[in-house]
């Protein structure tokens, strides 16, 4: 807070700016032209509550997978087999559901999921190869094994008990409450813990959410918002809140960021990296192979060549959210909000009948401009530390002795003076 | 000894002159304070200094990287101050660094012509100027070896016929020899006398004395950014150029510090027999509660490695550490479990988490003791740790959310201390704590060292600058080729004694017993 005020000029709060909510803002944006758009065409309101049920409902799949992608991508690493795993999982679990019961074939699902994450983490932890060899490795092994179990042809869950544990993976949905009462109670409990923590009321922090609860449990018994959440969507809430707790409130999270952030400090401070990056590995594999059955729950059956591709999809939505594809830098919600937005934008293009032939076009211009924002913003921020640190620098007193310690004038040099020499080449 | 006779044609002017030539960076550092030196056409010129002393800065001046501040640069006659990189070598001045910058997927004769231009790849013409040239180098290369595969000397060599390929007329190396082997060495300077004989100029740069006899006809050091010697090399004895190179009057500034050791004290750091692939060899030693004991060496004795060895970091490591009696298994983890400290030599690669705030990596290493069930940290605990750092080690921030980057080196590396001061400590590795850092904070680091010690931890401490390194230890050990070759008490020692023991320069005496008053007779001495 008091750099905020030291900089003079009010500027938006770090959470609030472009480099870091910019994606938040793209969604809302385009939800808005949309909006406007099928309002203008004459179609179905765009935010009501079937497409928002659908959009949801649709994001689960890339979802999940941005979600434990991003750990990975936090973690300094790369997983592309995703995808071939996902299909791998749903594959197992139908192959076996008919012989040994669903619920053993959903487990052994998961369990090669992870096993896979395990080999892919040993792999490129302990053997040190680049993980972006690795895992475009495994995506091709995998998928070879995909067409070995399934013998090329697609599987198809019998009726009966195996139907039946789809359907209990995947078959629910339920009437939310309303969602302005829900969100007006959530703000006003953060509002209250905030003002319970700091025994005060008055800054902004703590002020605005008490007041923007209020009015939105005051206005609940007029603005009614019901959606049908499915059971997917559930699970979805359920490992975005959880991972984000994970990563923004424990230790594990902590030194997650601080292994992939630069690995070489992060275990001379003694924490176990290599723990730490295969880990993140077998969550991503485990979760995939999860993903993989929720996709065949809903059609039944598996095709060998599904999710194809998929894994770029889960990137792509990281890289929306503005996770370093370098480590250390990556939050599970804005990857989540990076799915939405691909999502929205297949959905939008269906609701305005656009015809899909414009949707990969599309797809892959917001990702490069959304690359840009985060690259560009970055390096402004950069360059502008700079010249704030260096402005006092020069009419230093410039005596016999050297410079002295007070301005903070330069980067962390990498010893014997390695920063002069890069400003001044 | 063979030196070689004054080959330059005495009655021509030189062909790089400078005079007086300064360098202040932007931020205030000033590296060059006034250095003079004139290079003759066919000479071998030697250029010495300490780490630090400005001899990087100076090449870079001369090799048209940077621009001076002040004073006159001369080649062939003309002023050249405003040069570039591109400029100088065009006029004849080729730089080979210590890490010789060749593409190492391309072939030799590739690298050697690669800023030819011309749409081929490779033409029978340049086929045979390269012969001409390795006719003139005197050593045979192949000129379609890939040039990754080669061994450092050989790629030196090639670096060589790079900047001949160019038309240099003059080749600065520096430290071309750090990490060659004899025979290479041999390759080198048969290179060097060749190519000077037939007209090329050298300015050599090296820590190594012994070559600079062997080698040069004019040796200039520099010291503090200053040219403080500057003669035949002829003319100069050993006992010359230790001095100038250390500087005496700095000597009466050390001692004030580092108590004596109490001889009672327990043990706390026991290291027996380590050695690692990285070249550690057999050391052992310990340090007691409240001593301080000094590593010197040259660049590339062995030291980083000794200390990241006894850190644990080293998968290679055999022997043993003991922390308090008790064994200290091989991994990083395990030491900081144990409570030792290390300070890595790079701040910014190793040492910090450049995107974390202060107060992030402050608590890094201890975090769990700072954590709800050693899992939800406690944020406010973690923010007044680096607060009450911030306060203890006077570090010069806008608050404790900056991140690292934005610190100068010695505030940097007063957080580097601070993740460790707080934790349970017992033992401190040190790798260079100061430097790259300005006086004052220099200070404040080395008095930090001191308290360390107050408290009864045990501390090694590696420094290059030796006269610093004298002022807070207690004992100091001597490593050269990864060996501790000399150990000496710093009370009895002096830094061109422990010059003279990191160069080899006298009888190496294996695993020296505490020394013995006779030895420093034969040292050249004259306070």
């Amino acid at each position: 807070m008091s750099t905020e005020a030291a900089s003079g000029r009010r500027r938006l709060p770090a959470a609030l700016r472009l480099g870091n909510a910019g994606v938040v803002y793209a969604l809302v944006l385009l939800v808005l032209v949309l909006t406007f758009a099928a309002e203008a065409q004459g179609r179905v309101f765009y935010l009501g509550p079937t497409n928002v049920a659908n959009v949801l409902d649709q994001t689960t799949l890339i979802g999940l997978m941005a979600i434990t992608t991003t750990i990975v991508l936090i973690s300094g690493n790369f997983d592309l087999s995703v995808g071939a795993v996902a299909a791998l999982g749903a594959a197992v679990c139908l192959s076996l559901a008919d012989d040994i019961g669903f619920w053993p074939a959903l487990f052994a699902a998961l369990a090669v999921g992870a096993l896979i994450g395990l080999f892919n983490g040993v792999v490129v932890q302990y053997f040190g190869i680049n993980a972006f060899i690795v895992t475009l490795g495994t995506m091709t092994a995998v998928r070879g094994i995909v067409l070995i179990v399934t013998d090329g042809r697609t599987v198809t869950a019998p009726d009966g008990a195996v139907r039946d544990g789809l359907r209990a993976v995947d078959g629910g949905s339920w009437i939310t409450p309303n969602l302005y009462l829900l969100a007006g109670i959530v703000v006003l409990a953060v509002g209250a813990w905030r003002a319970v923590r700091a025994r005060q009321w008055r800054p902004p922090r703590i002020l605005v959410p008490l007041a923007a609860g209020a009015v939105l449990v005051a206005a609940s018994p007029v603005a009614i918002f019901t959606i049908r959440i499915t059971q997917r969507t559930l699970y979805l809430l359920v490992l975005a809140l959880l991972a984000a707790w994970v990563l923004r409130y424990t230790t594990i999270g902590r030194r997650l960021y601080a292994s992939g952030g630069n690995p070489e400090a992060a275990r001379l401070s003694g924490i176990a990296v290599d723990r730490y990056k295969v880990v993140a590995f077998v969550l991503n594999g485990t979760v995939a192979a999860f993903v993989g059955v929720l996709y065949a729950a809903r059609l039944g059956s598996i095709n060998p060549s599904a999710l194809s591709g998929f894994e770029l999809t889960a990137l792509a939505a990281a890289i929306l959210g503005g996770t370093s594809l370098f480590g250390g830098l990556g939050s599970v919600g804005k990857s989540l909000v990076g799915a939405f937005i691909l999502i929205t934008l297949r959905n939008g293009f269906n609701i305005l009948n656009l015809g899909a032939n414009w949707q990969g076009l599309v797809e892959g211009v917001v990702l490069i401009v959304a690359a840009g924002v985060y690259t560009i913003s970055l390096r402004r921020g950069r360059t502008r530390r700079i010249r704030e640190a260096e402005s006092p620098g020069p009419d230093a007193p410039d005596g016999d002795g050297p410079r002295p310690p007070g301005p903070p004038g330069k980067l962390a040099a990498s010893a014997h003076g390695g920063a002069a020499d890069r400003k001044d080449g | 000894m063979v030196r070689p006779a004054e080959r330059a044609a005495e009655g021509d002017g030189p062909l790089l002159l400078l005079d007086g030539v300064t360098k202040t960076f932007p931020n205030g550092t000033r590296a060059l304070r006034g250095v003079s030196l004139a290079v003759r056409p066919g000479s071998v010129h030697g250029l010495v200094g300490a780490n630090g002393a400005g001899k990087s800065t100076l090449v870079k001046i001369i090799s048209g990287a940077h621009p001076p501040s002040g004073g006159v640069l001369r080649w062939a006659g003309r002023d050249r101050r405003r040069h570039t990189p591109g400029d100088a070598r065009r006029a004849g001045i080729a730089t080979i660094h210590q890490h010789v910058p060749l593409v190492p997927t391309l072939s030799v004769i590739e690298n050697v012509f690669l800023d030819r231009s011309g749409a081929w790849r490779m033409t029978r013409d340049l086929r045979a100027e390269f012969d001409a040239l390795v006719e003139r180098l005197g050593y045979p290369v192949d000129p379609d070896a890939v040039a990754g595969d080669l061994p450092i000397g050989a790629r030196q060599m090639v670096s060589v016929l790079q900047s001949l390929a160019a038309g240099a007329r003059l080749v600065v190396m520096d430290e071309p020899t750090a990490s060659l082997s004899e025979k290479e060495r041999r390759v080198v300077f048969d290179a060097v006398r060749r190519l000077s004989a037939q007209g090329t100029a050298f300015l050599y740069i090296s820590h190594f004395f012994d070559e600079i006899f062997e080698l040069t006809d004019r040796t200039t050091v520099i010291r503090d950014g200053r040219t403080v010697l500057d003669e035949a090399t002829e003319a100069i004895t050993e006992g010359m150029l230790v001095r100038a190179v250390t500087g005496r009057e700095l000597l009466a500034a050390g001692r004030a510090g580092g108590g004596e050791p109490d001889a009672g004290a327990p043990v706390v750091l026991r290291v027996s027999g380590l050695s690692s692939a990285t070249g550690v060899r057999d050391v052992s030693f310990d340090v007691r509660a409240g001593e301080i004991v000094g590593i010197a060496g040259l660049l590339g004795a062995g030291r980083s490695e000794l200390l990241r060895a006894v850190f644990r970091d080293d998968p290679s490591a055999t022997g043993t550490v003991a922390v308090g009696g008790e064994e200290v298994k091989n991994s990083a983890r395990a030491a900081v479990a144990a409570g030792i400290a290390y300070v890595p030599e790079d701040r910014a690669g190793q040492g910090l988490h450049g995107g974390l705030p202060i107060w992030k990596n402050i608590s890094l290493p201890d975090l769990a003791r700072l954590s709800r069930r050693r899992l939800v940290p406690r944020t406010a605990d973690e923010r007044a740790r680096a607060e009450r750092a911030v306060a203890d080690l006077g570090i010069v921030t806008a608050g404790v959310d900056t991140v690292p980057g934005e610190l100068s080196g010695g505030n940097a590396q007063k957080v580097v201390f601070a993740k460790w001061m707080y934790a349970d400590t017992r033992v401190w590795l040190l790798d260079e704590p100061t430097a790259g850092v300005d006086v004052g904070a220099k200070a404040d680091l080395l008095r930090l060292v001191r308290r360390f010690a107050a408290q009864g931890k045990a501390v090694v401490l590696v420094c290059s600058e030796f006269e610093e390194l004298l002022s807070v230890a207690t004992r100091v050990l001597v490593v050269r080729g990864g060996r501790i070759v000399a150990e000496r008490p710093a009370s009895s020692t002096s830094e061109e004694e422990l010059l003279m023991l990191a160069h080899g320069l006298r009888t190496r005496r294996a695993a020296a017993p505490p020394s013995d008053p006779n030895e420093e007779e034969e040292v050249p001495r004259e306070h």
